[in-house]
């Protein structure tokens, strides 16, 4: 099928009142739920996904990319209004957001993120849909050995840039793979780690993982030591950006949008890096870096491009090769898999209508975002407004509720409840739990591949090193992993001087 | 807690569960056939292989909780917390969690939910509790009646009270 066969079938599919409603509703819920403090994007798109299972799966899976871009900006408004992220993504937005808000400019700072955002947005989502079809017909030259090194170098990378520390990053990702061989045996059928129970012979349900480790955890930190999040609500002050300030940050939000592009196409980097990095790019060329951290509407500008610019492009991982970018796509993961659909590159040629259908959906979802955006910065004083003590109760019966409906399997619930205090154990340790859901799901696959490459070679390991493509792999994997021991060298020199008691940060997002 | 506690307790507690898996739980709780022609296809290779990578991990966070300068290693923690509330809730919350696992076939989600919810709001020590008894009535109905009758998903009722 050409281009635009493509094109008409993905039209077809989404073109019709349910999708843009999904989208719609979906783009709303992310946004309220980023604006609300303690609730992550990542929250919301793991609370919405058990409400995708009666969708098609479009739709379904549209509602999650709602979800998603709506939390990545909603994130934005709590920083720029109470100083406080929605998500770690938006810590950047804080450092000219907040002053700007002091200064009685929160509406045009508010404006200027909706206006980066959706303009980051906008090329993240093209950068997807120019490059995502290419890396899959490139992946289609993939066999056991390629995949193999490939999830070991997404691991390697998620575990590295995840967390503050590569070991408790790799303990993370160690500890994911542990939990991914609960089952029977792919080859054997024997059982391991399943203790004769019928529930986990299939493993563990991935919602009721996922679910557990990163909402149960705010939950039990909340009922530790019930803390008030409530923060001032500002009034929004000027609120219009005019052409001028738009056509002056243009440059950075630009140069904001690729870099996230760039950085959200690597599995694992995620958005909070490309924040600040955008950010420092746009002080280090901008003619007013002396007024940055001040109040910069550039500032602003520079940090949620940056943050909104790897939204699109931590799909093109995952629509390409099947490996999601973070922890967001992996739940998106999880939505394909329930719907019976494997992303990666056999995908474009069995499912193109459903890729290029996305590809519409995730277009319109930046108009929807600009729609939704303006409304939120205003009703914001009544979303952040409610009290963490009567949200968390009901989140917990979502989740509860969400768990259930997998299967249909109360076993589910307690695994849900077990996973929620070893994601707080997690929490207590600073132990990041991105690494590990994404190395329970990645788990099996590393392990099949690995299986099946030895089956090809009659168990002689020099397959792994068979093609271009793994040596590529492989080095790219070694040049990472000295990166990342090298940055780790680095900060630890830095603790070790400043030699600064550190708090337990209970708190602090699990993404 | 300071890094360096971190990485010392993470570490030592690595170490003693790549132990436990090396020793105990992979020799009794992993099943392989006897006749696996190569090892690297036995069942039991994989978490070999991840208990292996996990205790060169705990070796890294040991090795690594040296470096930390020990002045860092003062806690500090406010004088005026109260440990025994604070974990006392802790407990409770894992007892309420225990506790809906076993009420809900008997109850049924949505009563158990709305118990739930009470339950935890008085656990938070909720200042509102108007809102919290509205909410534990109107979210497991509204949940209930979008998984029951618009998801199709059989939601389990109890034995006392049914649902339409």
């Amino acid at each position: 099928m050409s281009f635009l066969d493509n094109i008409a079938a993905g039209l077809s599919l989404v073109a019709n009142f349910e999708s843009f409603f999904a989208l719609f509703v979906g783009v709303a819920v992310g946004t309220i739920a980023g604006a609300i403090p303690g609730l992550s994007a990542t929250m919301a798109v793991a609370l919405t996904l058990p409400f995708t299972f009666s969708l098609a799966p479009t739709t379904g899976i549209l509602l999650l990319l709602g979800v998603y871009k709506g939390g990545v900006f909603g994130g934005s408004i709590p920083a720029i209004l109470i100083k406080t992220p929605g998500s770690p993504a938006s810590s950047a937005t804080i450092l000219d957001g907040y002053p700007m808000a002091e200064k009685g400019q929160a509406g045009k700072a508010l404006g200027m993120a909706l206006w980066a955002s959706c303009t980051a947005d906008a090329i993240s989502n093209l950068s997807l849909i120019l490059f995502a079809g290419w890396l899959a017909s490139f992946a289609l030259k993939f066999g056991p050995p390629e995949f193999f090194t490939l999830i070991l170098f997404s691991l390697t990378i998620i575990a590295g840039v995840s967390g503050e520390s590569l070991l408790r990053g790799a303990l993370s990702a160690i500890l994911g793979l542990l939990l991914a061989t609960v089952g029977l045996d792919l080859i054997y059928g024997t059982s391991r780690f399943t203790f004769d129970n019928a529930n986990m012979m299939g493993g563990l349900n991935f919602i009721a993982v996922l679910i557990g480790l990163f909402a149960i955890p705010e939950i039990i930190s909340l009922v530790w030591k019930p803390k008030s999040m409530d923060g001032k609500t500002r009034s929004l002050g000027d609120s219009k950006v005019t052409f001028a300030e738009y056509k002056r940050s243009f440059k950075s939000i630009v140069r904001g949008s690729f870099i996230g592009v760039f950085l959200g196409s690597i599995p694992g980097i995620g958005a909070a890096p490309s924040a600040f990095l955008s950010y420092s790019e746009a002080r280090r060329t901008s003619p007013n870096k002396e007024n940055f951290g001040k109040g910069e509407i550039e500032g602003v500008a520079a940090s949620e491009a940056g943050n909104n610019g790897v939204a699109g492009a931590t799909l093109i991982p995952l629509l390409a090769l099947g490996i999601p970018g973070d922890v967001i796509t992996a739940i998106i993961l999880g939505a394909f898999m329930i719907h019976g659909l494997q992303p990666g590159p056999l995908m474009f040629i069995m499912n193109a209508d459903i890729i290029y259908g996305l590809f519409i959906g995730l277009i319109v979802s930046s108009v929807f975002l600009f729609f939704i955006g303006s409304l939120a910065i205003r009703g914001f004083k009544h979303v952040a407004n409610v009290p963490p003590s009567v949200l968390f109760p009901c989140v917990m019966v979502l989740c509860t509720f969400g768990v259930f409906a997998v299967n249909n399997n109360l076993f589910d619930v307690g695994v849900m409840f077990a996973m929620g205090w070893v994601g707080f154990l997690m929490l207590c340790f600073r132990v990041p739990a991105a690494p590990f859901l994404i190395a329970f799901i990645l788990g099996p696959l590393l392990e099949d591949n690995f299986r099946q490459a030895m089956l090809m070679s009659n168990n002689s390991p020099a397959i792994l090193f068979r093609s271009p493509i793994t040596w590529f792999f492989w080095l790219v994997t070694f040049l990472a992993l000295v990166a990342i021991v090298r940055a780790g060298i680095t900060a630890t020199r830095k603790a070790d001087k400043s030699a600064d008691p550190v708090e337990t940060g209970m708190h602090e997002s699990a993404e | 807690m300071s890094i360096r506690t971190i990485q010392f307790r993470l570490g030592i507690g690595t170490m003693i569960c790549s132990a436990f898996l090396i020793f105990y739980a992979i020799p009794n709780w992993v099943t392989s056939p006897a006749n696996v022609p190569k090892i690297v296809l036995s069942p039991v290779f994989w978490p070999m292989v991840v208990a292996v990578f996990l205790a060169l991990v705990g070796a890294g966070l040991l090795a690594s909780a040296r470096k930390f300068d020990k002045s860092a290693d003062s806690i500090s923690e406010s004088s005026d917390t109260d440990h025994f509330a604070e974990y006392g809730r802790l407990a409770a919350l894992a007892v309420l969690m225990i506790a809906t696992v076993y009420v809900l076939p008997l109850l049924g989600l949505v009563w158990t939910s709305m118990l739930t919810i009470v339950a935890l709001a008085l656990l938070i020590q909720s200042r509102y509790p108007k809102t919290v008894v509205l909410c534990a009535i109107i979210v497991p109905l509204v949940l209930y009646a979008f998984f029951a009758h618009v998801a199709g998903v059989a939601i389990p009722q109890g034995i006392f009270l049914r649902l339409p």
